[in-house]
């Protein structure tokens, strides 16, 4: 099992531009670690709007774009995590780092107080 | 047609409600029906933190009167806000109206923009930062759209009728508000700041030390300097990320505030289990 994994959960309008599968292998092989995309989308227009009831879900169903980060190395683990941050910002909510394992939520965590992009 | 002044100052017969009735006046005699309301007049009881409003639509578990001061702004066809500027922001009761508004928000889609404007009154130059920030965030957070806004210059009570140019700005900003109601030509009348929506001055340096940001807004660009001269930039891009657009705010209620429920519910037992020496510290 890996020493570092985080899930980044971004949600609808928080990534800065566009999460592309391309991008994320770049960002991977450059910091060597395994990066891994899943988009899950549940709105349906309404009244003009892209809509979605999210008050009773689970929050692993509600739309979202979730980058996976894995690696050994806590050194290019960070440094990933940094570029990706830069690139798209870091997710912005308390539970957006839900379901990765405590070595890889600390470190994305801290970044987050250091380069979020927000502040 | 209606047209309702919101008075955030305690005093009475002071230069707020002084500039608030000229400017009532105006459009009285512009044929609208006016009202003037002071909210301190109003039980408007600090927002409990108890996101009812949030997670259960139009509910508010304060019992007092702020229910009614939505209730007039709904009913007016537009507002004119006063408070004065007693350390660098406008009064204690305006941002508490701001933390309440949350459950007027729900009911924000399909509803037709209605223009405003404020007017500060203020004593001493260059201690007023933050004043139309406050007020942007109320008239956004109420489908307002700001028309015009004046900080005026006084300072003893009713000083303001000796300057003659702030009475006569107040009447012709009242007349104003009649007139946008009437044509529906919400242009912004007043001084330009560097936001062209909110039309403030202010900016917030982010940390990249490269990108500047509405901090009302929230919308983000860049600083130049042009002959000497700051210039601030925003990407045409960028204003689709105005955090009052709707679909920005839909977004930030639905997959920020929204699923929090999830959370709070899943973290349950261990926040019990952590928090209960905080319940016990200086209890006893």
């Amino acid at each position: 099992m890996a020493n570092y994994m985080v899930k980044l959960r971004y949600y609808v309008g928080d990534p800065l531009v566009d999460i592309k599968i391309e991008d994320l292998k770049k960002i991977g092989k450059q910091y060597g670690t395994d990066i891994s995309y899943e988009k899950i989308e549940n709105r349906e227009m309404k009244n003009g709007l892209l809509m979605e009831e999210t008050m009773n879900k689970r929050i692993e169903d509600i739309s979202q774009e979730v980058v996976t980060v894995v690696g050994d190395d806590e050194k290019k683990f960070s440094d990933c995590i940094r570029a990706l941050y830069k690139k798209y910002r870091s997710p912005r909510t308390a539970y957006s780092l839900m379901g990765s394992n405590e070595t890889g939520r600390k470190i994305a965590w801290e970044l987050m107080e250091v380069c979020s992009g927000w502040e | 047609m209606k047209i309702l002044a919101l008075n955030g100052s305690v005093r009475k017969y002071g230069n707020t409600e002084i500039l608030l009735k000229q400017a009532l006046m105006g459009a009285e005699a512009e044929g609208a029906e006016v009202e003037h309301l002071k909210l301190t007049d109003y039980e408007i009881g600090p927002c409990q933190g108890c996101g009812l409003c949030l997670f259960r639509e139009n509910v508010c578990q304060v019992k007092d009167n702020t229910h009614v001061i939505f209730e007039k702004v709904e009913a007016a066809d537009g507002v004119i806000l006063g408070a004065p500027c007693y350390f660098l922001e406008l009064t204690a009761i305006v941002k508490q109206l701001i933390d309440r508004t949350w459950i007027v928000g729900h009911n924000k889609i399909g509803k037709p923009p209605k223009p405003a404007s404020v007017i500060v009154p203020y004593a001493t130059r260059g201690w007023i930062p933050y004043i139309f920030m406050q007020a942007n965030i109320l008239f956004n957070t109420m489908c307002l759209t700001k028309i015009n806004q004046a900080a005026i210059c006084t300072q003893g009570i009713s000083e303001v009728v000796m300057d003659e140019g702030a009475i006569a700005l107040a009447d012709r900003m009242g007349r104003e508000i009649v007139e946008a109601v009437r044509t529906q030509d919400l242009h912004y009348r007043g001084e330009e700041g560097v936001c062209p929506r909110c039309h403030d001055k202010l900016l917030r340096v982010l940390q990249d030390r490269e990108t500047i940001e509405c901090p009302t807004c929230g919308v983000r660009g860049k600083l130049y300097i042009v002959n000497g001269k700051i210039d601030v930039r925003f990407e045409e891009e960028a204003w689709k990320g105005c955090r009052f657009n709707l679909d920005v705010s839909y977004n930030h209620y639905t997959y920020h505030i929204a699923p929090s429920k999830d959370y709070f519910l899943r973290t349950k037992d261990e926040r019990k289990k952590r928090s209960q020496k905080y319940r016990e510290y200086l209890e006893k």
